[in-house]
């Protein structure tokens, strides 16, 4: 195989464009996340404190005068909401998201238990999409028009129609408690291995992501194979196998990479109604607790953890993207 | 009207027939042509139609709590059952289609007049007021949307106008984005040129020519929507925000029959109500295929 200029006139890549340009697009990029998490932050503030005095009354007890006072003392909520804004974003960055209104744990700790569930579930509803998303879009796309592809085709739109509430419900409904799928997560009564409670969810959060996915590889798959470069890969005379495998889905793998990596921002977010669906407990499941609670240091908490994930998840992939086509970080 | 004289003895030709009411009736025509944007047309019709007799064709009334008679399995008496609190499904179900028809269609609205306004402000202005409007959009965007809806719920109590508010701003910002898109394409069009060039206002040429090309494609995703925004009123239900819980919506049915998901012979409560919203978001889904195919092909390419 020729080496050096050769390759270099076959993939003008990213290394045809100065570093320079790169560098104030990552720069741009990165500031822009900032602001965002910044805004993110002010407007959750904004909200929880719109929701009035959490200490008034705490759900059926009745709390006297004096210990309510206590109690905002304590949590510095008898402050000036600019002044707590500024020493929430202040604590932030030692870790320290304060102590939750109803068990008195550290917030940090809660999120330690919980993330690294969420991340578990996340990475396999991923799994899951990309396996079952790109093998069914190639199908659809090599065999168009064919049954396959109307068949393919039909069960996505139906997918994409179907709530993550309605599927939950459905694969709860007639799966868990049978064979390896658990009727409880282990997490609170019985020990079971992870993979058996973290399949069931992750199928939920799966079947509409992969439906998407199957559009997407379909589409792309479909403008690819009529380009030129797959002709000429034909012409040389590669064999059918190396044309598909080699050429025509890595070049059409563009969109489902960046779709996949903005979904996997959202997942690891938390999923709040699948997770609370199976009372799985990752962030999702929490924070739909913490939601009923009123539990106001845990709801910020996860908001901007969320808000983190996505804002970093999504950065990665414009920097991947603009890596990968040139042409973006050129406009 | 009276036609003008004609001059040189000349026959004036009669009016040509409205372009525009051409247009709708090509688009009405390729519509009618797809099988399932008839099928999603008559999926939503039913909707609208049970949501507005509602309180005519209930068989009985979806408040009434029997709790002598709960979770009944379907019978002729109660065609769908009873609930977990002994209300007649059927009722409750019709109703709450009532809900959605309402929360959608309101939601759908909301969003789309704030999120047009601030797109086509930002697309149009361009600058600072863009870059204004982007990063807001943005932090909108970052947001988990479930939990925005939760806390505004909560900030204004429970009720439906909150439920619709709380969708709509969380809702706004993909509609904003989309706007802005098409506007920004559309501004350096010639036909716009030519408006400014007869001493056009900002304002007129925004509403009478840019937008009128450029809405289109925010409909149909106003359509895309509405079935999100009927799902994430179930979702709000099924966490215990929302409409207040005595209020038979099908999020909360679902809730409520969450406790007996794995009880054989109660699989009525939650099969009926999960049907609805899954018609209701695949017929607003096909409704939406069905007119962007019916629209002009040539709005596809740009965005």
């Amino acid at each position: 195989m020729p080496a050096g200029p050769v390759v270099a006139i076959r993939r003008p890549g990213p290394r045809a464009v100065p570093g320079v340009r790169m560098g104030t697009f990552l720069l741009r990029r990165i500031v822009q996340g900032v602001l965002v998490v910044f805004g993110a932050t002010l407007l959750i503030f904004l909200a929880t404190f719109s929701l009035g005095d959490p200490f008034a009354t705490t759900g059926a007890r009745v709390v006297p005068t004096e210990v309510q006072e206590i109690n905002r003392a304590k949590f510095g909520v008898d402050q000036p909401l600019p002044r707590q804004y500024l020493t929430y974003l202040g604590n932030i960055f030692t870790f320290d998201l304060g102590v939750d209104f109803d068990q008195r744990r550290p917030v940090v700790d809660m999120l330690a238990e919980t993330v690294p569930n969420t991340i578990r579930l996340a990475l396999v509803t991923i799994l899951i999409d990309i396996l079952i998303g790109v093998t069914a879009g190639i199908i659809a796309a090599l065999r168009k028009y064919s049954f396959w592809d109307v068949f393919v085709t039909v069960i996505c739109t139906l997918a994409i129609g179907m709530p993550t509430l309605v599927i939950g419900i459905l694969l709860a409904a007639n799966l868990s408690g049978i064979g390896p799928f658990p009727a409880v997560p282990h997490s609170f009564t019985v020990e079971v291995p992870w993979y058996s409670e973290v399949v069931l969810p992750a199928c939920t959060l799966a079947i509409v992501d992969a439906a998407f996915i199957v559009r997407l590889m379909r589409g792309s798959m479909i403008e690819v194979l009529h380009s030129d470069y797959i002709r000429a890969a034909r012409a040389k005379g590669l064999s059918e196998l190396r044309v598909i495998g080699k050429h025509a889905v890595r070049n059409s793998m563009l969109p489902v990479v960046t779709y996949t990596g903005v979904s996997l921002g959202v997942l690891f977010g938390g999923a709040i109604i699948t997770e609370t669906i199976f009372q799985y407990n990752g962030v999702g499941y929490l924070l739909s607790r913490a939601i009923v609670s009123s539990n106001t240091p845990v709801l910020i908490a996860i908001v901007v953890f969320s808000v983190l994930a996505c804002v970093v998840l999504s950065t990665l992939v414009d920097i991947l993207y603009a890596y990968l086509d040139p042409r973006i970080r050129l406009s | 009207m009276a036609h003008p004289l004609p001059v040189g003895g000349f026959p004036v030709p009669p009016p040509l027939p409205s372009r525009r009411r051409g247009q709708l009736a090509e688009i009405a025509r390729r519509y009618r042509r797809n099988k399932l944007a008839m099928v999603g047309l008559g999926v939503v019709a039913l909707l609208v139609f049970l949501a507005v007799l509602e309180p005519l064709i209930t068989p009985y009334d979806p408040f009434e709590q029997n709790l002598r008679n709960t979770m009944a399995p379907p019978s002729p008496a109660h065609w769908f059952g009873t609930d977990v609190l002994g209300r007649d499904l059927l009722s409750a179900i019709i109703y709450g289609a009532r809900l959605a028809v309402l929360v959608g269609l309101g939601a759908v609205t909301m969003a789309l007049l704030v999120g047009v306004a601030l797109g086509a402000l930002a697309g149009f202005r361009g600058g600072v007021t863009d870059g204004i409007i982007a990063r807001v959009t943005d932090v909108f965007l970052a947001f988990p949307a479930l939990v925005g809806a939760i806390l505004i719920v909560r900030a204004f109590g429970a009720g439906v106008l909150p439920v619709i508010v709380a969708l709509a701003l969380v809702g706004w910002p993909t509609t904003a984005r989309l706007a802005r898109g098409q506007v920004l394409a559309l501004r350096e069009a010639e036909y716009v040129e030519a408006a400014r060039a007869i001493g056009a206002s900002d304002p007129r040429i925004v509403l009478r020519h840019i937008l009128p090309n450029a809405i289109a494609p925010v409909l149909v995703y106003a359509f895309t929507s509405t079935g999100g925004y009927v799902v994430a009123m179930a979702s709000l239900s099924y966490l215990g925000v929302g409409v207040p819980p005595d209020v038979p919506e099908w999020g909360r049915l679902i809730e409520q029959a969450s406790d007996f998901l794995r009880v054989p012979g109660k699989a009525h409560l939650w099969i009926f109500p999960s049907l609805a919203i899954c018609l209701t978001t695949l017929g607003f889904a096909f409704v939406a295929d069905g007119l962007r195919d019916a629209l002009d092909p040539r709005l596809w390419d740009r965005s």
